[in-house]
């Protein structure tokens, strides 16, 4: 291999990065043995992924970084015959089956699998770093699983700015993440709905004591609700939804406190530096600078978009959101948001349920606020039914004993 | 397959009926259309005896016919789990 490779200055190399309770830079994070390329490193903690990023960055390499736990043996081949050599946690090396150059610089994400199978897309650590104006000294939690889009959008501030230290949260800290930011005094975070609302419902207290000044959502639907119980919490934190994923990257970022982002967005002069909004039918359709490698041009998201008022809200997938009840048609994330409405409920999750008759019925599963007193599905119904038309109304409600989360921090709402 | 007995069927018609502000009257005899039970409250029904039971209710087998009555609802649902 002799072409030359990629770097990228590492102007955050000697920020904070805090990694199982020891205090370290990127800089003096552990090294990696001398790593493949391209590879794909599956890791099992932390501290590995943030190692393989800088050595990424460091040495131009052909880098994906996943959860071990997100590839399964399938994919391990297709990665295996598509060039990758594979890294174990642990160390352990499965040469790539298939010969290749190296595409300098790359870096690899996978979907979150939302749609289907996972699909690997392509990026660069330029295209991956969306925050480029200078930020105020911030020290970041870092709650998501390792590879997936947040997490290099967390990252990336944390590598290519001064002043921007990083909190690692493992998976089993995720129920006590409030007392770890606190102790390393952690100013901004970003997390799913689902993240903020497990926080919120298991001690909220806890979270009131993490000094946040910056509070980012994404990854799923924004509702009101969790943005005004942030807000409560924190009045002085500037509170941010992001809309962003692999294939368009961040591509709408909201500050105003609000869901949904202005309707006079979809009419916004045409620039290139600048992703472009529009609607296809329900559809949220995108052209954005920050896109995957070979995703230029519109990209239909697969997300259904209503219109409320002056705002433009984001309610779910096309193809789970939209429930057809006899004929008349309600968006699960429009009754979701009502119920989430309700004081009583911290989470909800709304679907189709088979039925005779009418086909489909509007079916929820809900974990209620229990410091609020109980709450009956009666209660429920009676509340969606002034505020949704009857065959939006859920009829069967169960309840949680606790909000379910996946590794990606969603919950599949 | 289990079955859910027509009085409890009964007792579910009724927190249906309860759930959307109206009661159910004692009388079998009573017309569908007079107390508001509407398609999506039998829908409704169907799901609170299916989860009672634990399966799924075959509505392929017996076929549609006219359900106007308290009693015709209660007759249904009682022939549709020995279907």
């Amino acid at each position: 291999m002799t072409t030359r490779r990629r770097t990228t200055a590492l102007i955050g190399d000697d920020n904070t990065v805090v990694v199982a309770g020891k205090s370290l830079t990127w800089r003096t994070l552990h090294k990696l043995p001398q790593l493949p390329s391209p590879a794909a490193v599956l890791v099992d903690n932390g501290a590995d992924a943030l190692a393989a990023l800088r050595h990424h960055a460091v040495h131009g390499t052909e880098l994906l970084v996943a959860t071990s736990s997100r590839v399964d043996e399938y994919m391990r081949e297709e990665l295996g015959e598509s060039g990758f050599s594979i890294v174990l946690p642990g160390g352990d090396v499965t040469p790539a089956r298939l010969k290749r150059v190296e595409e300098s610089g790359r870096a690899w994400l996978l979907t979150s699998g939302s749609t289907g199978r996972p699909k690997r897309i392509g990026h660069t650590l330029e295209s991956l770093t969306t925050v480029t104006a200078d930020q105020p000294p911030r020290t970041w939690l870092l709650p998501y699983s390792p590879g997936t889009y947040a997490w290099w959008q967390v990252v990336t501030i944390s590598l290519t700015q001064q002043d921007q230290g990083l909190v690692v949260i493992e998976p089993h800290e995720l129920e006590d993440w409030p007392l770890t930011a606190a102790q390393h005094g952690v100013t901004a975070a970003s997390g799913t709905p689902t993240f903020w609302r497990q926080a919120i419902y298991r001690d909220s207290e806890a979270l009131a004591a993490v000094p946040l000044e910056q509070i980012t959502l994404g990854g799923e639907p924004v509702d009101q609700p969790i943005l005004d119980q942030l807000r409560d919490l924190f009045p002085k934190a500037r509170i941010s939804w992001i809309y962003a994923s692999s294939e368009v990257g961040a591509s709408i970022v909201v500050h105003d406190g609000k869901a949904g982002f202005p309707r006079e967005w979809l009419q916004r002069t045409p620039d290139p530096d600048r992703p472009m909004l529009s609607v296809e039918g329900d559809e949220l359709v995108i052209r954005s600078p920050h896109h995957g490698a070979g995703l230029v041009g519109a990209v239909h998201t697969g997300d259904r978009i209503e219109y409320d008022g002056d705002r433009v809200l984001i309610t779910g997938r096309l193809d789970t959101d939209e429930i057809n009840v006899g004929g008349s048609k309600v968006s699960a994330g429009v009754v979701r948001n009502v119920l989430m409405g309700h004081p009583g409920v911290s989470w909800a999750r709304v679907f189709a349920r088979k039925a005779p008759l009418v086909g489909r019925m509007v079916a929820a599963e809900v974990v209620s606020n229990q410091s609020l007193g109980p709450i009956t599905d009666a209660d429920l119904v009676q509340w969606c039914s002034s505020r949704l038309p009857d065959y939006g109304v859920p009829r069967r409600i169960k309840f949680l004993d606790e909000i379910p989360q996946k590794e990606t921090l969603k919950s599949d709402v | 397959m289990s079955s859910v007995a027509r009085d409890r069927v009964r007792e579910l018609m009724g927190e249906v009926m309860t759930a959307q502000g109206r009661s159910l009257p004692a009388d079998d005899g009573a017309e569908l259309r007079t107390i508001g039970f509407r398609s999506l409250d039998f829908s409704e029904l169907a799901l609170r005896v299916e989860d009672e039971l634990g399966d799924e209710l075959n509505f392929d087998a017996p076929g549609l016919r006219r359900i106007a009555t308290v009693g015709d609802v209660l007759d249904f649902i009682e022939q549709l789990q020995t279907a």
